[in-house]
């Protein structure tokens, strides 16, 4: 690992002003989970890490009715997954939580940083697209909230500019009874990365669908969702719905799959998730 | 520039100086002469370097020795009291739970931080705390045995 300064800042006006004055040669450091590999394999040679675990505001979770689900940057994946308001309000985001890394990573990993991380495969990013999470940032220039399906740019790129940070996320409140299901295809059951990660969430007659690994970035499948709209799911609508899905997203070949069998795959994932989400049993 | 770091470790308080881009796994290797903790995949991936800090199992090697400042950590070192074995430790011996031993101080790390949260886990519960520590003498039947059965026995031996 190259050398570099190490800098700890205790609030969030201290850590902008660090990021603004060092621009591309500081590195903002919250789990390290992704990053110190990245610094080790000299993919990252930041001058100045910026290590925000010390500031105090950004390790919260609050939930109230009214506000929905605030996660702080520097809230554990352990953290998120043992919270009893995460438990008996989004089930999904536990279970999704779960899927990162081991027991160890999760005690260090965030989800904040594996969305700023910004992996097509990110496990956590699915059931954010479907839960239509606000993206809390501030910047030299202030505040700013952008809506999940805007965050993530590219392959490991996000929109956050020189200087600006993430502070938390907001899992809007969901006035109508829902059920969301998080479904992760990998080659081994712990300790992978997605080779296909689907999310679903059923409120009403509306379902949202979004996916992983599957293309570039985290994707949410909006033409599909449209063709489900206010229909009874039948048989004939479920591979509808896979073959439909199929169209908004670029999959590809790499060292966990073919582009063929993530296409099958994707199909699989859609089907079960929706059922699974509509209370029905795994065709 | 090094920093001074203040921290516990396996109940000593130590402060010492250390370079920002050393992990802790390093500085616990290097400048403490503690080696139970190894590495192994260096991208956590094989729990080989497993240690407790604050109760919790974390990965050292993913771990900057800066951030144990003010922290405290028990490695593989600190769970004997120099004569006798933790109930773990012995567990593991009677179950044969060990063959080369590379990854048998990560294990019984993450088996030490699960019990303290969980006395009582059931097998699953085991097999998702150990997830994240790789055995290749493939002896995991007998390491899930070796931790069902201290919790069986209430952390007596």
């Amino acid at each position: 690992m190259k050398e570099f300064e190490y800098l700890k800042p205790d609030s969030i006006k201290e850590t902008i002003s660090i990021l603004s004055q060092f621009g591309e040669k500081a590195q903002i450091f919250n789990g390290g989970t992704d990053l110190i590999v990245e610094m080790r394999d000299k993919i990252i040679q930041p001058e100045y890490l910026v290590d925000i675990k010390a500031i105090p505001q950004l390790n919260r979770i609050t939930y109230n009715k009214q506000d929905g689900l605030n996660i702080g940057a520097t809230a554990t994946l352990n953290e998120i997954s043992n919270s009893k308001v995460v438990q008996t309000h989004y089930p999904i985001l536990v279970k999704a939580c779960k899927t990162v890394g081991s027991y160890q990573v999760r005690n260090r990993a965030t989800l904040v940083g594996n969305i700023c991380n910004a992996s097509p495969a990110a496990d956590t990013a699915p059931p954010l697209l479907v839960l239509e999470v606000k993206v809390n940032i501030i910047g030299p220039t202030g505040e700013k909230i952008v809506p999940i399906n805007q965050f993530f740019t590219g392959v490991k790129k996000n929109i956050l500019k020189k200087g600006e940070i993430v502070t938390s996320i907001t899992i809007p409140p969901i006035k109508d009874k829902w059920t969301g299901v998080y479904l992760k295809q990998g080659r081994k059951k712990e300790v992978d990365l997605a080779t296909v990660g689907v999310a679903v969430v059923c409120i009403r007659d509306e379902v949202r669908i979004a996916l992983g690994a599957v293309a570039p970035v985290p994707v949410r499948a909006f033409k599909t969702e449209e063709l489900l709209k206010g229909k009874t799911m039948d048989e004939s609508l479920l591979e509808k719905a896979g073959k439909s899905t199929l169209t908004e997203v670029s999959p590809i070949s790499d060292v966990r799959s073919s582009q063929e069998y993530r296409e099958e795959i994707i199909k699989v994932l859609v089907r079960r998730a929706i059922l699974q989400a509509k209370g029905g049993h795994i065709l | 520039m090094k920093h001074k770091i203040r921290f516990t470790i396996n109940g000593e308080v130590k402060e010492i100086e250390v370079e920002p881009n050393k992990t802790l796994l390093k500085m616990l290797r290097e400048d403490l002469d503690l080696i139970g903790a190894k590495e192994g995949c260096g991208t956590g991936e094989c729990g080989a370097c497993t240690v407790l800090v604050d109760n919790e199992p974390v990965n050292s090697c993913l771990m900057l020795a800066v951030e144990a400042d003010g922290k405290e950590i028990l490695t593989i070192e600190g769970l004997s009291d120099g004569i006798n074995l933790d109930s773990i430790q012995e567990s593991f011996l009677k179950h044969n739970a060990i063959q080369c031993g590379y990854c048998t101080p990560g294990m019984v790390m993450s088996a030490k931080a699960l019990l303290s949260r969980n006395p009582r886990p059931t097998e699953e519960d085991v097999k998702e705390a150990l997830a994240g520590n790789l055995c290749r003498c493939t002896g995991y039947q007998r390491i899930i045995n070796a931790v069902l059965d201290v919790a069986k026995k209430g952390g007596k031996k």
